[in-house]
């Protein structure tokens, strides 16, 4: 083909293309000019983003815990916004103009059309004003926004969590092109892990708007518009009563309790001690009070049931009785001998009472620390490790809260990586058979492994949401609960049952909490830490034949696990099932039991 | 004497991007004056469009050798850019396609599509234009050069440049002297899938035209029944690929293709660019004088959607000469490869008459709602130095090859 043929094709094809587009122009700009020209005359279209309603978060009985309330927030439209007004509008939002400036700042390069929040929460006298003066005041208006609203006897601060203006980072890091600058975003608890089913959709509107920016109607009678989509409600196996009663129990000691359905993994009550107020977040944040919570030595934010590792002491004995017996170091009839202390290599290890010569049901009733000593020596680091494993030890339960910690379970690559390969005794398994040394635990991992005992080897997942429900699109967004039968022999389990069976109804060492209405089954724990006094510790399940609690305790620094962990967990118990808060203190047994 | 001098200087391809320029700074003016943050915007543009004016003249006279020599070492310049903006690039609209230098912003991609033309048309610079002869191999290759940077930029979140770099490869092949019956089976398949995704009915009729068409160029039945049942396949198959996509995948296809779908997103600027652009009406309503612009109803009306603030303000005058303007263009960079005796400037001259025309024709087509919507610049006119600077190096170079159209080199 010649090169003139070529030049006179690809002319032809510029050619069709351009009489395309002049035709269109013809069409847009002449035949239909009059009504573009009445479109754009009169009227203008603006685009309002409409926010959903935040889904509802609602307990076992159907109670709602979480809820919306409507309110108000300052916004100004930065291009009908005139700088004079700066300080006129921080007087009436009573913030610093600076603030005012930093948002417009920040806003620089989106949209100019698009609102910028200025204060949430602002009250009618305001709104009034803005009304009033509305013609002077332009580009400053207000939207009406849903607000969290906690109607509860409780805090629960540490299972809701809260929500908080998006920050710039994630602003940009998100890649799904959702959220502007302003947006709320669960932060923290089950706000922030199902941030995704609780928010819903945003939708639009587009109305017309005069040459002054005044709204006239709604754009194509509305069927432009996107409606907003709500967010979807959790319906949570939380007992707003029992955790009501379970944050009162532990008053204003730091510490933490969760209880547990062991036939499902359904979390009954979770507290994190100290706790804080959830509306100190809700609104436009009291900037002093969130100082405090964030800089508090205490740490009130910090989730002690799930994000902590502690030292699990005798609580951990169960453990190791499962691991011998199910690795046949041990049967259930095997007698250890127990004198009061226990010698490996030049150090001599403290028990706080001889026994004899004792079995394993009975080592557990009495908290023997020489009969557990010896386990940890049989059992040696691999078994001790990969048995702890199966029960969740070492990894996250998977419980339906951010930023779970996965603890610590030393194995033989752990302890080779720190001391060196062969630069290590056995000496270190004497004290990990009895919950101390290189062993860091979660509150939540001691339930489910609770759970698991009493259950017989079934393990599974805790978690909080047991149904996520759209009701204004209909919707069930389906949840995937871990379980896992761990095979390990029944009996085995039916003889740890019996020690902790023992702890409180027979001699052992929470005999303090035995309640005559419901047979309670436990053990408790005394940890000893690196920061301060012993920790207290109870673990525990009731009814015994026919489980339907399990629980976990822990008091940081609070002392022997009989003392303060286990009237706890008791009372949690009986209140659980009974409906009604019982004495469960045993009065004349309450005195100090060694663990 | 002053005959002498139009007669190596293409004064007319000048005149039309001055004319295309001055519009663009007018409209950028307009279209930010009201805005605190943006109001400088079209001093910007100015200035560099004075120095790319500068650097117009000065690319024309280069020897057409120096420049020839230097086309693979742009293309790989571009490449390492492009890698570099890959890892360090800042996103800006959802695009990781910038580079921040000194706090000036640069997008490597627009200079890629330049270097990318020099680097194809350097290729089959040795070629025997009477009698090609281009094996397998080499088309590949040709292929693959664009297919690079193509990638690099699809990887920046960028799917408007990345269309953009394949517009060019089908006409510079064409002229290379590919066989025009290949290029004509793949690119029928690719028509026929977009028409198929529109409309069965409108792919009906495109495989109506394409027996007739077949029938004419007389190829072996065997060929020309393969061909058919390329587009056939391809077209029918296209709906089914498209029903196993996800959800969200299937909405931004679609958005693209019928913005009214999307009335959020990318329709919502279509609504409101139709509405500015017709309101113009003939004569326009006058500068700084459009209410739907003013009132900043576009979002980033200085670049991409920069043809509604003419279409308002000039009316159907304004757009038009736009357009005409951009033929003046197209037609000079193709009647200097026509005249051109460098194999080398001649197909850098199609593959640049290419990118102005595919970039017009979108951009505008976009704002008046018959093209898709790809974010893609007006070039010279819309507001954006890199941009502004690669298309005036083209015409440079376009200028270089009316310059030395007596002179065959080899």
């Amino acid at each position: 083909m010649k090169r003139e043929v070529k030049i006179y094709v690809s002319l032809g094809i510029v050619l069709v293309a351009v009489i395309a587009l002049f035709a269109r122009l013809i069409q847009l700009q002449i035949v239909q000019q009059q009504q573009f020209g009445k479109e754009s005359e009169k009227n203008s279209i603006k685009k309002i983003i409409e926010t959903p309603a935040r889904g509802l978060i609602i307990d076992r009985n159907g109670k709602i815990i979480v809820d919306n309330r409507p309110s108000y927030t300052l916004t100004i439209t930065p291009f009908q916004f005139d700088k004079n007004l700066i300080d006129e509008v921080a007087n009436l939002a009573n913030i610093d103009p600076e603030e005012i400036r930093e948002d417009l700042a920040e806003a620089k390069g989106t949209n100019r059309f698009n609102p910028i929040l200025v204060k949430r929460d602002i009250d009618f006298k305001t709104i009034a004003y803005i009304e009033e003066n509305r013609d002077r005041l332009k580009g400053v208006s207000y939207q009406v926004e849903s607000l969290r609203y906690y109607p509860n006897k409780f805090k629960g601060s540490h299972i809701f969590g809260y929500n908080a203006e998006i920050s710039p980072k994630s602003l940009q890091e998100s890649t799904e092109n959702y959220y502007r600058q302003g947006d709320l975003v669960g932060t923290t608890g089950l706000e922030k892990f199902y941030e995704k089913q609780l928010r819903g959709e945003k939708g639009s509107r587009l109305i017309l708007v005069d040459v002054n920016g005044r709204e006239v109607g709604a754009y194509n009678d509305g069927n432009n518009d996107q409606k907003p989509v709500n967010g979807a409600d959790l319906f949570t196996s939380i007992d707003a009563d029992l955790q009501e009663y379970a944050e009162k129990l532990m008053g204003g000691r730091r510490g933490a309790v969760i209880a547990v359905d062991p036939r499902t993994g359904e979390v009954l009550c979770l507290v994190s001690k100290p706790d804080y107020d959830l509306n100190a977040f809700v609104g436009t944040p009291d900037a002093k009070e969130i100082n405090r919570l964030f800089n508090h030595p205490d740490k009130p934010l910090f989730n002690r049931v799930t994000q902590t590792r502690y030292p699990p002491g005798s609580t951990w004995k169960m453990m190791m009785a499962l691991a011998a017996m199910a690795s046949g170091k041990i049967t259930p009839t095997t007698t250890i001998s127990c004198p009061g202390s226990f010698t490996f290599g030049n150090r001599t290890f403290e028990d706080h009472g001889g026994y004899g010569s004792i079995p394993v049901v009975r080592a557990i009733e009495v908290s023997s620390n020489v009969f557990f000593y010896k386990l940890g020596l049989m059992l040696g680091i691999n078994d001790y490790h990969d048995y702890s494993a199966k029960f969740g030890f070492g990894s996250r339960t998977g419980i339906d809260l951010p930023n779970e910690t996965k603890g610590l379970l030393p194995s033989q690559e752990y302890f080779d990586k720190v001391y060196g390969v062969n630069k290590w005794s056995q000496g270190l398994l004497v004290s990990l058979g009895i919950g101390q040394g290189e062993l860091g635990v979660s509150p939540v991992q001691m339930v489910a492994y609770t759970a698991a005992i009493c259950m017989n080897g079934m393990y599974i997942q805790p978690h909080i949401v047991r149904r996520i429900y759209n009701s204004s699109t209909g919707q069930e967004i389906p949840l995937d609960i871990k379980k896992n039968q761990i095979d390990i022999e029944k009996r085995y389990f039916d003889a740890v049952k019996k020690g902790m069976y023992l702890v409180v109804n027979g001699t052992g060492t929470a005999k303090n909490v035995k309640n005559s209405e419901y047979t309670l089954a436990g053990k408790t724990g005394t940890a000893q830490n690196p920061n301060g006094n012993n920790h207290s510790w109870f673990v525990g399940f009731a009814p015994y034949d026919d489980p339907k609690i399990a629980v976990c305790v822990l008091g940081e620094n609070a002392g022997w696990g009989n003392q303060f962990a286990a009237p706890i967990a008791a009372a949690i118990m009986v209140r659980f099932l009974s409906g009604n808060s019982a004495d469960v203190f045993n009065e004349s047994a309450k005195t100090e039991v060694h663990d | 004497m002053e005959k002498k001098l139009f007669d190596k200087f293409d004064i007319t391809l000048f005149l039309a991007v001055i004319g295309l320029l001055v519009i663009g700074i007018f409209a950028i003016y307009s279209a930010t004056q009201s805005s605190v943050s943006n109001a400088g915007f079209y001093l910007k543009q100015m200035t560099f469009g004075i120095a790319g004016l500068v650097m117009v003249i000065a690319v024309s006279y280069l020897p057409p050798r120096y420049i020839s020599s230097l086309s693979y070492y742009a293309y790989g310049l571009a490449i390492v850019l492009l890698l570099m903006v890959l890892i360090f690039g800042r996103t800006i609209n959802g695009n990781k396609s910038w580079f921040f230098i000194a706090g000036f912003g640069i997008q490597p991609s627009e200079f890629a599509k330049v270097a990318t033309v020099m680097a194809v048309a350097n290729f089959f610079y040795k070629g025997d234009e009477e009698n090609p002869k281009i094996s397998p191999v080499q088309l590949l290759i040709a292929v693959g050069l664009v297919a690079l940077p193509a990638v690099l930029i699809k990887l920046e979140h960028d799917t408007g440049t990345t269309l953009v770099m394949l517009s060019f490869i089908i006409p510079m092949l064409f002229f290379a002297g590919v066989s025009p019956f290949l290029l004509f089976a793949v690119i029928t398949p690719v028509a026929g899938i977009i028409l198929a995704f529109i409309n069965i009915y409108y792919f009906f009729a495109f495989l109506a035209v394409l027996l007739v068409i077949l029938y004419f160029m007389k190829k072996h039945w065997l060929i020309s029944a393969g061909v058919f049942a390329l587009n056939v396949v391809s077209g029918f198959s296209v709906n089914f690929f498209y029903s196993k996509l996800q959800p969200y995948q299937q909405n931004r296809i679609m958005a693209v293709f019928d913005p009214a779908s999307d009335p959020l997103g990318s329709g919502y600027n279509v609504i409101q660019s139709k509405v500015a652009i017709g309101s113009g009406g003939f004569f326009g309503k006058g500068f700084l004088q459009g209410s739907q612009t003013q009132l900043k109803f576009i979002p980033e009306q200085w670049t991409d959607f920069i043809y509604c603030m003419i279409g308002e303000e000039f009316g159907l005058i304004g757009a038009g000469v736009v357009i005409l303007l951009f033929v003046v263009i197209i037609y000079r960079l193709l009647n200097n490869a026509y005249l051109s005796r460098n194999r080398y400037l001649m197909l850098t001259c199609v593959g640049f008459a290419s990118l102005f025309f595919f970039h017009m024709f979108i951009n505008v087509g976009m704002t008046i709602g018959i093209t898709p919507v790809i974010g893609i610049p007006l070039p010279l006119v819309s507001n954006g130095v890199s941009s502004l600077l690669s298309f005036l190096l083209m015409i440079g170079i376009g200028m270089n090859t009316y310059r030395h159209k007596d002179i065959f080199l080899s």
